[in-house]
């Protein structure tokens, strides 16, 4: 009896231990209370706002718009209603407005910053002037309609796999390297620009028009960059004037597609930070002392 | 009472001998004591090379080599359906009762265990390793594990913390896991005969220097622990891809005659690197249960480990130092260790070890499974179905009719190649007699 009572008392208690053997009073599968207390749930999971989603989501909208007047000047160049005259004053302008964006935007710039920009612009045209009438042969012996479906699946890769939230050409100094996707979607453009110009009828009008699309896909992401990074409220101003240029001259050209690219925006502004915020309620994140350790210095190869 | 249960099992794999490691030992040293306890194992592999066919290992141990080719780090292509006739054939001749797969990350474990419910068998999973949830390989992994665990009788894992992560993986339910760890052999692992001297304080690695197993922690902690202590020398044993950078630290800290690097070292000769040692170092970055530890515990060294996983459940606190994984803590457990050094006995420590683990243990806490899962009654295939439906709305769906076209192909099977006409294979039993002579003794089915 009293030994029973011992027993009882003194009865074995549960550790969360693999040694010893089986632990007596207790089977293999025996599920303790501690079970599961060291889960952490959701630990890193930022709760979003909607508006701040839905101003965010300006630098998508913003990049589409850019992408829809790049072709629209494509367009307007196969079809011989832009001459290369004019498209090369559009380039010195786009050229000459963006080094102002920089310049005002960015308080370092010093001087020698400055030529060595300049000097590198320059070996930048040369070469393209040098390598157009390469350019205008290129594609002679492929149908257009396999250029058309080409060009077109490049750019969706392109803005499918584009870094809105950074820029892929880096000045120099800058610290984070560009991912893998951003680098695809920068060749991708920049292969639908050369399928696109092979097609002009004259070796300058080739140059122009490869220079115009270059400097965007190139430089516009800093450009943009640069002016959110200096203000945000320029950079929503800046992005409204562009969509509603992009929107008017689309109305003029095309009604059909003015509707599908202000449903696109519609969608991108509106419905999709919506249905972030409602699907981010399934996160599900799970920690706990299973989890790999994570090294807490850089690995210097 | 009747007496004990002899139960038919089957182990299957992916990893077994020839390969060498923690998932390959564990099958040989549980079937060799399931085989001392009266039982019959068989264990089921892919073919290594040209080992392929039917071969036989100590204590009557069979091994079938099933002629397939590994595709990816020792992981047959996963076909589905190409494995059931000769997984049939095997469970059929050898008259299996249960089939014990190991692995998660096996796939002939997955497909043999998915026959293996589909014509009837009882099924046991033991799972060895921890696994993450966020990246895409862990994703698919993980529901292909939570398929192979919808319709399990019994599932293994080798530490509690390894139960809740396989728990939270697959949405098992708790009561059906068994945690039964690893054990070590005692009689391969023994100290030093003549106890070292303390002048000279050896730290021992043995790792494959991979990401993994912290060979990056390695590079820091080594050149911090020689500039404070400067009686310590380490050796570092295994080969991996940061053997560059460890041989890098050497060249860049004039440690040559301070770290020496081994290279790999064959696993007959491990035992004899660990006792020219001290300490061992254990650096790893994740470990479901570590069985390294256990080896240089019972050649009577003292362990500094990184706190992770499963690892602070594997030895009592004073056979151990934990440190977490930064190098200023392992450098302050590697001090600890050190002043704890003189009051450690290798004798006792690798008596203590005996008593605490081994494989007797594990294979008779591994029978009390067999038993449960042979309790689970038999379901008929429409029973089974809506376990399946609960994995998620579509993987559900798929996974039904992945089993359901199973069954159709098991039906074929039965149709064109009968039960009746394979042939059963007797059992040969290793007795000794009074003479301690080994003698097969044939007993008919």
């Amino acid at each position: 009896m009293e030994s029973e009572a011992k027993k009882s008392s003194g009865k074995h208690k549960w550790r969360k231990v693999a040694y010893g053997g089986m632990q007596p009073g207790y089977d293999d599968n025996y599920t303790d209370d501690s079970f599961l207390e060291g889960m952490v749930m959701n630990a890193n999971v930022v709760k979003r706002d909607l508006f701040k989603v839905m101003l965010d989501s300006v630098s998508i909208s913003q990049y589409l718009c850019i992408a829809a007047l790049v072709v629209i000047v494509w367009i307007q160049t196969l079809h011989s209603v832009i001459d290369e005259i004019s498209l090369l004053s559009l380039d010195a302008g786009l050229l000459g407005l963006g080094f102002l964006i920089i310049l005002l935007t960015t308080s370092q710039l010093s001087f020698h910053l400055f030529l060595h920009y300049l000097m590198k612009i320059s070996f930048f045209i040369s070469g393209l002037y040098i390598l157009a009438p390469v350019y205008h042969t290129l594609t002679r012996s492929i149908s257009s309609d396999s250029i058309w479906a080409l060009s077109v699946s490049l750019l969706l890769i392109h803005l499918f796999l584009h870094d809105f939230s950074g820029y892929t050409i880096r000045p120099p100094g800058a610290k984070n390297n560009p991912t893998l996707a951003s680098n695809i979607s920068l060749n991708a453009s920049i292969i639908a620009s050369v399928l696109i110009a092979s097609r002009l009828p004259s070796r300058l009008h080739v140059f122009a028009l490869m220079l115009f699309s270059l400097q965007v896909f190139l430089f516009a992401p800093l450009v943009t960059f640069c002016i959110k990074k200096y203000s945000f409220w320029l950079h929503l101003w800046f992005s409204f004037i562009l969509m509603s240029m992009t929107l008017s001259i689309i109305f003029v050209m095309h009604r059909m597609l003015f509707v599908l690219l202000l449903a696109l925006i519609v969608f991108i502004s509106i419905v999709c930070p919506y249905w972030l915020i409602q699907i981010q309620e399934y996160k599900f994140e799970i920690n706990g002392p299973w989890d790999e350790a994570k090294l807490c210095f850089e690995i210097t190869e | 009472m009747d007496g004990p249960q002899r139960h038919r099992i089957l182990m299957v794999s992916d990893f077994f001998y020839p390969n060498f490691g923690g998932v390959e030992s564990h099958i040989y040293y549980l079937s060799q004591c399931l085989i001392k306890l009266g039982h019959k194992v068989v264990v089921t592999t892919h073919a290594y090379g040209n080992r392929s066919g039917v071969r036989y290992m100590t204590g009557g141990l069979k091994v079938y080599y099933i002629p397939w080719r590994p595709f990816l780090m020792q992981n047959t292509l996963p076909t589905f359906y190409g494995t059931l006739p000769i997984i049939r054939t095997i469970l059929i001749r050898e008259r299996i009762s249960v089939v014990h797969g190991h692995q998660a990350f096996s796939t002939l474990c997955h497909e043999a265990l998915m026959h293996a419910r589909t014509m009837g068998y009882k099924a046991v999973f033991t799972d060895h390793s921890l696994y993450r949830f966020a990246d895409v390989g862990s994703i698919h992994m993980n529901k292909v594990l939570q398929f192979t665990l919808a319709d399990i009788d019994q599932a293994i894992c080798v530490s509690h913390t390894s139960k809740e992560n396989t728990v939270l993986r697959s949405g098992i339910d708790p009561e059906k896991v068994f945690v039964i760890p690893n054990a070590v052999d005692t009689a391969m692992f023994t100290p030093a005969p003549k106890r070292l001297c303390y002048d000279e304080i050896v730290i021992v690695v043995i790792s494959r220097l991979v990401y993994r197993k912290g060979a990056d922690l390695l590079v820091e902690v080594i050149p911090e622990v020689c500039r404070l202590n400067p009686n310590v020398r380490f050796v570092i044993g295994g080969d991996g891809l940061k053997r560059v950078r460890l041989e890098e630290m050497r060249e860049k800290y004039s440690l040559q005659d301070r770290v020496e690097m081994l290279g790999a070292v064959p696993h007959a000769q491990v035992r004899s690197v660990l006792v020219s040692g001290h300490i061992f170092l254990n650096s790893s970055l994740t470990e479901a249960f570590c069985i390294a530890i256990l080896e240089a515990a019972s050649c009577g060294l003292l362990t500094v480990s990184t706190r992770v996983g499963g690892v602070p459940e594997v030895l009592p606190d004073d056979m151990i130092v934990l440190a977490e994984p930064t190098p200023v803590d392992m450098t302050r457990a590697i001090k600890e260790a050190i002043e704890m050094l003189p009051n450690i006995n290798p004798q006792a420590m690798h008596d203590r070890v005996k008593k605490l683990y081994s494989w007797q243990d594990v294979a008779k806490r591994t029978e009390v499974v067999y038993d449960r899962a042979l309790l689970c009654s038999d379901v008929s295939l429409l029973q089974r179905l809506p376990r399946y439906l609960k994995c998620g709305p579509w993987a559900g769906k798929l996974f039904c009719l992945v089993m359901m076209i199973n069954f159709l192909l098991w039906q074929l099977l039965q149709f064109w190649q009968p039960s009746k006409s394979i042939e059963e294979v007797p059992d040969i039993l290793i007795l000794e007699n009074e003479d301690n002579e080994i003698c097969g003794k044939l007993r008919m089915p």
